[in-house]
């Protein structure tokens, strides 16, 4: 007995230990990772959490690729390609294909929200300053802006949902969160941006604005003007659009006049192959000759910082084996340490071949050299390189180091920029600047016949944000002129390309497809083509603008006529739009 | 009090109990899981193949030639073992000779894991002996499984209904056969030479001037044959090859008829150049079997050879593939020496260095439809500044010129030639390069009296240092044999 009562000691003991333990044991705080309470408490909590929500947008660099541009024509599916990227590719979607699945975007979207409403408190408690709380809640909001409008852009109606919850699927719920269409959709995101009240860059001296493991931070972030801008475009409010591209033009004219003044954001020239991103031959007419090294191909390659790279890029993040997340790009296209599952179509390879150079040594080179730069055989298939270059050797095709599997994400640079400004001069009647800016430059486009330049290689008898002013008066004019825009060369010129011919009975039009197809040659595989074309065919009421293009790809990729002819034919029918299903 | 110290035992007891019963019984349990329960499976190979009466003439062969020794190894096998009834009749000259012996036996043995099933795909496996047989679902040549699928602890076993002999392969059969004519067989066997090949050299010091290797004399060459190494390696066990020899009778009708053809200085030159030159078409890489012989074979330098199979002597089977004795061969001159196309861009040399002044230029041509590269030369400031391309292997006969060399770049005509030999060789004139003319354009006909091993073509630019009148250009040059 006496046993007994001493067990039963031991238990009461135990128990009692227990008990009183209980609420301190699970009290602690974990020492490697912060708790919700602790986070919020001052603006280094504030930046981490701007960068975390980068960090987690990262993850969505490939789903962005692929459905971008695999929904396009310019972007093809490889014997690797497993079926849901085929689905993507020959639109037909299954609903539980994972790509074409929206729930990622409405993670990354509740969390921007938890972080918008915990910028509100930290302002009201006096954690932030308020220039502070501007910048960072600007940021976040108009990257939201962006993934709403990818949302748009993929599944038309989505429920629009800004306020923070913490369960996902609460987001189906249609009850709570209706589903709104894709132009009610375009007012709420306009509306909301437009009110973001700091649409500048983080200043330099900003946390946000300094180097990092070799990276300088600044282009990791959204730009809001440019955001504000394809909003305004995709609304067909083509004038608003416009002012917001010219700011971003203009982001490099400030302080003096030098390289930087006259070629950032403004495609102009400096004398420098690692800044013009010329296509370009050593000796001009020899193709063999053609410049890797520099010009067009290094601004795939150039480091974050540099001037060629600070004056083409307008929003890039960086993959790097030092930290987090992997980079899923080298899975996607590269044969060499990846799965190379998507490869170039035969379409856009056809479209380069179809470009003309400017006359050297006798005829033209009859072709675009940049389908040389963008692409490489690597074994005998077609590779897309641009995302390669800091992994592959241009030359030798082979990893500069296996295992660093090194990258970017481009999201923006400004031939985006000049083209989009174009579209949206050109639907204001602005056709013969738009015309310039794709072709030589505004110089290129308002010649002046002698030395004189005064009234012309300007636009400034336009409003702004038309008015330009490119004069320049040569070594030997007078008066001496050198202005803003003197060294805009156009984007068809910077890539050796003759002009393109417009027919005199139509201009708008032949314009605006000259743009959409220009920006395929210069920017393919940099995630806009779906939206271009998208975004015509919605404003022309024209659906076989999408359909017959994508159908031309899938015929010449070797799928079935039939396949081909479902994809068109439900294009055609406006039925583009992903199932909203997860 | 006690009847609970009892309980409290019995209850500690059964526990211990439970406890014993559990690591006893699981160390008895994994063990008969993992055991080998199969009686096959702790047999080896040879143990299966020996305990089986039906095929006791084939262990014994294994024994005799020491290769049950590699069935009881721990690799695994596929064992193709014939029945005793088909061995009854194995020719005495294999029985009694120990090494073709151990061929034919290692011949039914694979290191190739091979169960057959209706979908076993055709293929040819490699065997022991390194020649390669090809099976079908329950077949391997022309024997049939009778009994597949046995295993052993080391491979599978299939039964067969005949043995598959260790046949030799097309140069063994060549070049040793007594059935293979003598005359084409000496004058392959002429073709051995030693030839340089540093893989297996030693280095004995570095030129100080060109900075490369000094090889010890003596370890820098290999000994071979230039057919094997030029042509089709015909001891490839691997590859499948159809090769032509011709009887006696034929080999020199043919030699007689091709002498003209290949003139030389001396006779000896003469007679080797032209024997070369045929015997290198007899080879193709294709298997082509007596009943899907075609028409026409083409060789691998271009030749077309006329089949007609009234001609087939006989047509022996290889290891790896047929040879065609043919009584005769007879190859039209027209059939035989083939249109040569230069590609200008692809020159061999130039006779002074004008790289900077050298354009690779890629074009489209909107008469062919085509689009092509082409070779520009331009202010150079060289008189009769040449291009040089060098043809192995040219015929003394009549070709006829052409070029394609579009002048986009200048409006005036200028002159440029193909010199055959030399770059001021008179055999053909000067011709015009008018503007943007697209098209092919004859540049005359020229005749060789003397058979080349190598010839040198030049294209060459007029005899003026004026830039206007001295441009080269060229996408490529065209020889047709005119006979």
């Amino acid at each position: 007995m006496k046993i007994c009562r001493m067990e039963t000691a031991l238990l009461l003991l135990v128990a009692a230990v227990f008990s009183t333990g209980c609420q301190k044991i699970f009290d602690i705080k974990p020492k490697d990772t912060l708790d919700q309470s602790q986070m919020y408490q001052n603006v280094y909590d504030a930046d981490a959490a701007v960068l975390g929500i980068y960090g987690k947008f990262m993850g969505l660099a490939d789903r962005y690729i692929i459905l971008n541009e695999l929904r396009g024509d310019l972007l093809d599916c490889t014997q690797n390609a497993d079926e849901n990227l085929r689905q993507i590719s020959t639109h037909a979607v299954g609903v539980d294909n994972p790509y074409a699945s929206p729930k990622p975007f409405y993670e990354l979207i509740l969390n921007c929200n938890d972080v918008l409403e915990n910028f509100k408190k930290m302002k009201v408690q006096n954690k932030m300053t308020e220039l502070e709380f501007n910048q960072r809640y600007s940021d976040i909001g108009a990257l939201r802006s962006f993934i709403y409008l990818q949302l748009g852009i993929h599944f038309g109606k989505v429920p629009y949902v800004t306020s923070s919850i913490k369960n996902v699927d609460e987001v189906k719920n249609p009850d709570t969160y209706p589903v709104i269409g894709f132009d009610a959709l375009l007012d709420s995101l306009i509306a909301f941006t437009e009110k973001l009240p700091y649409k500048d860059l983080y200043p330099a001296g900003s946390n946000l604005n300094i180097t990092v493991d070799g990276y300088q931070t600044q282009k990791f972030f959204v730009n809001k003007k440019v955001i504000l801008g394809d909003l305004y475009l995709w609304k067909g409010n083509y004038q608003s659009a416009a002012v917001n591209y010219r700011e971003v033009m203009e982001t490099g004219t400030q302080g003096v006049a030098g390289g930087q003044y006259y070629s950032l954001y403004k495609v102009g020239w400096d004398s420098n192959g690692d800044v013009d991103h010329y296509i370009s031959y050593s000796r001009a007419g020899d193709a063999s000759t053609l410049v890797q090294n520099t010009q067009w191909r290094i601004m795939f390659e150039q480091p974050f910082g540099s001037s060629g790279f600070d004056r083409e890029w307008v929003w890039v993040l960086p993959f790097d084996s030092k930290f987090n997340p992997e980079n899923p790009l080298i899975r996607l296209f590269s044969p060499v340490g990846g799965s190379y599952t998507v490869r170039p179509s035969q379409l856009v390879t056809d479209m380069w071949n179809a470009e003309t150079q400017k006359p050297a040594q006798g005829g033209s080179i009859p072709y675009d050299a940049r389908g040389l730069l963008s692409t490489k055989q690597i074994g005998g298939q077609p590779v897309v390189m641009k995302y390669l270059y800091n992994y592959l050797n241009y030359s030798s095709l082979l990893p500069v180091n296996p295992l660093a599997k090194t990258g970017k994400w481009f999201l923006f640079r400004q031939t985006h920029l000049h083209m989009r400004f174009s579209e949206a001069a050109n639907r204001s009647r602005k056709h013969k600047l738009a015309w310039g800016l794709l072709n030589s430059g505004i110089a290129g486009a308002f010649p002046a016949p002698g030395s004189d330049v005064t009234n012309f290689h300007n636009t400034l008898n336009e409003p702004y944000p038309f008015n330009f002013d490119a004069r320049n008066s040569g070594s030997t004019g007078v008066p001496y002129y050198r202005a803003d825009w003197y060294r805009n060369i156009g984007i068809r010129s910077r890539a050796n390309l003759v002009d393109l011919a417009i027919p005199a009975s139509d201009s708008l039009l032949s314009i605006e497809n000259g743009l959409i197809k220009e920006t395929a040659l210069e920017n393919a595989f940099e995630g806009t083509r779906w939206p271009d074309l998208l975004r015509i065919a919605i404003r022309r009421n024209d659906p076989s603008f999408v359909a017959d293009k994508v159908y031309n790809k899938l015929i010449k990729s070797g799928v079935s006529a039939g396949a081909a002819s479902t994809a068109r034919a439900k294009l055609l029918a406006r039925d583009w739009y992903l199932p909203f299903k997860w | 009090m006690n009847s609970m110290k009892y309980n409290r035992k019995l209850q500690l007891g059964a526990l211990l109990g439970v406890v014993i019963l559990m690591s006893v019984g699981c160390k008895k349990m994994t063990d008969e899981y993992n055991a080998v329960g199969d009686p096959m499976l702790q047999k080896n190979l040879f143990e299966v193949i020996s305990q089986n009466q039906s095929l006791s003439t084939f262990s014994k062969y294994l024994v005799e030639t020491g290769l049950d020794k590699v069935l009881v190894s721990s690799k695994s096998y596929t064992v193709f073992a014939p029945s005793n009834e088909s061995l009854i009749l194995l020719d005495a000259s294999i029985k009694g000779n120990p090494a073709k012996l151990k061929q034919f036996i290692a011949n039914h043995i694979s290191e190739e894991l091979v169960s057959y099933s209706s979908s076993t795909p055709k293929k040819r496996i490699m065997m022991l002996n390194g020649k390669f047989n090809s099976i079908a679902p329950f077949s391997i040549e022309s024997a049939v499984s009778s009994q597949a699928n046995q295993y052993a602890s080391n491979g599978i076993l299939h039964t067969i209904n005949m043995s598959v002999n260790a046949l030799e392969n097309c140069w063994e059969f060549i070049a040793g056969n007594a059935a293979a004519p003598l005359k084409q067989r000496n004058f392959l066997q002429s073709l051995f030479r030693n030839v340089f090949d540093p893989t297996n050299a030693t280095v004995v010091g570095i030129n100080p001037i060109t900075g490369d290797p000094i090889y010890q004399k003596g370890t820098d060459s290999v000994y071979a044959n230039m057919f094997l190494r030029n042509v089709h390696d015909l001891r490839d066990e691997s590859k499948q090859f159809t090769v032509f020899v011709l009887a006696d009778g034929g080999w020199d009708a043919e030699q007689a008829a091709y002498a003209k053809y290949f003139a030389t200085g001396t006779a000896d030159s003469t007679a080797f150049a032209t024997a070369w030159n045929i015997v290198r078409d007899f080879a193709v890489d294709t298997l082509y079997t007596p009943a899907g012989l075609p028409d026409t074979v083409v060789s691998k330098f271009g030749a077309k050879l006329p089949i007609n199979k009234s001609s087939i002597v006989a047509s022996i089977k290889t290891s790896n593939g047929y040879v065609y004795v043919m009584s005769t061969l007879p190859v039209a001159p027209v059939l035989r020496f083939t249109t040569r196309v230069i590609e200008a861009e692809k020159y061999a040399a130039s006779s002074t260095d004008r790289r900077s002044v050298t354009y690779f230029r890629d074009r489209y041509n909107d008469l062919s439809k085509k689009f092509f590269t082409d070779v520009l030369v331009l202010n150079h400031g060289v008189a009769m500044f040449n291009l040089r391309y060098d043809q192995a292997e040219i015929p003394a006969i009549k070709y006829k010129a052409y070029w394609v060399a579009v002048n986009d770049f200048q409006t005036a005509t200028f002159t440029q030639k193909l010199g055959v030999g030399s770059p001021d060789a008179l055999l053909l004139p000067y011709v015009n390069v008018a503007a943007n003319v697209k098209g092919e354009i004859y540049l005359g006909e020229f005749s060789l009296t003397r058979y080349s091993p190598v010839l040198s073509f030049y294209l060459t630019a007029a005899n003026s240092t004026a830039n206007a009148a001295n441009p080269l250009v060229c996408d490529y040059i065209k020889l047709v044999p005119s006979l």
